[in-house]
């Protein structure tokens, strides 16, 4: 499934910036109090999940996602 | 950029970075370890290393005997000068282990009582409530991700009256996700050189001064006094190249002059620059 890819995705992603995370929960915010990602980070994750996925929610959507369930989400409905 | 302080996370670590390959920097950067105030203009990389600290230094006030909490001390180079040329007891204050070290034995060689250093991060320095006259921070606000924190604890250690001096990269406009992401190879590369610094607008700073309880008294953007720094970091490059590739290897130098370049065009379409600030408490 394509959410489960873009999970796999996050976790490559978290592990490659050396990102200390607990479980990847839907409520998880990607920023402060969460993932702790910079603008540079997101950014870099976001190429990253288009490169594997084709596309990704940060650069065709409006609205930023702020949480794991946001982005996953994204490929949910795709 | 010229000290060594780092954040409150453990998972960044630029005391380790600045460790490495400060030896090089030395060379690149000179003594000083941090930007030059270019005025007047077409002076060398050293006089306006010193300008730049003059213009610190103008804000400061500092009489004999005050005294001085250097924050992201370094090698302690400027808490020595403060000391040696001023008559402020100085406290020096960094993460990085070898930073201390390096910094006691260089006060030690030239015989200063005045400047003394400890390992301490500059966002809860434990330091008691009221117990300096100057906070001084020179290019290490950047490298703490908790500014306020930095801020709220400069404010708590001042006596009333006392002095915040700072001096730092900037951001001059907000940068669009996009954007990020179209130049994120530049970004990439300013990280993998400098370590994990965040730049902050001024404006930023005076709002999060404000909310500390200072006076902000001064905030200056000296943007284009500094743009020249750039060149004269490429032109040691030049000079120094075959000490600085035996220090950190000829993809290390080819970075950093890369990372000058990508700096100025950063300076030159206003993305980033260079503020000065002072508040008083």
């Amino acid at each position: 499934m394509t959410v489960d890819r873009a999970r796999a995705v996050i976790v490559e992603f978290l592990q490659r910036a050396n990102k200390e995370y607990g479980e990847l929960t839907d409520d998880l915010s990607l920023y402060g109090g969460g993932l702790e990602l910079d603008s540079l980070e997101a950014a870099e994750l976001s190429a990253l999940l288009e490169d594997e996925l084709g596309s990704d929610p940060f650069s065709t959507s409006d609205v930023l996602p702020e949480t794991v369930g946001e982005v996953l989400a994204f490929y949910d409905a795709a | 950029m010229g000290t060594s302080d780092a954040g409150p996370s453990v998972s960044h670590q630029p005391d380790a970075h600045y460790d490495r390959v400060h030896e090089a920097w030395r060379l690149i950067l000179g003594e000083e370890f941090h930007y030059g105030y270019f005025r007047p203009e077409g002076i060398g990389l050293a006089d306006a290393a010193a300008a730049l600290t003059a213009q610190m230094l103008a804000r400061a006030e500092i009489q004999p005997g005050e005294r001085v909490l250097d924050i992201g001390c370094g090698t302690g180079h400027q808490s020595c000068k403060l000391a040696a040329e001023h008559g402020a007891q100085v406290l020096g204050i960094t993460t990085s282990g070898t930073g201390v070290a390096a910094a006691t034995a260089l006060a030690a060689s030239r015989g200063l009582d005045g400047a003394r250093f400890e390992q301490r991060d500059g966002t809860d320095n434990g330091l008691p409530d009221a117990s300096f006259d100057v906070t001084w921070a020179l290019e290490s606000s950047h490298l703490m991700r908790d500014r306020k924190a930095l801020l709220a604890e400069c404010a708590r250690v001042l006596v009333p009256g006392g002095r915040l001096v700072l001096c730092d990269i900037i951001s001059r406009r907000k940068i669009p996700f996009l954007e990020v992401r179209e130049r994120r190879e530049e970004f990439a590369l300013l990280r993998a050189v400098y370590g994990d610094a965040h730049m902050l607008p001024l404006d930023e700073y005076a709002a999060m001064l404000t909310e500390v309880g200072l006076t902000v008294d001064d905030l200056t953007d000296i943007s284009d006094e500094t743009l020249p720094t750039f060149a004269a970091w490429r032109a040691n490059c030049d000079e120094h190249a075959e000490e600085i590739t035996r220090l950190i290897g000829a993809d290390g130098l080819d970075e950093y002059v890369r990372s000058t370049e990508v700096l100025e065009a950063f300076w030159n379409d206003r993305t980033f620059g260079y503020g000065i600030l002072k508040a008083t408490k």
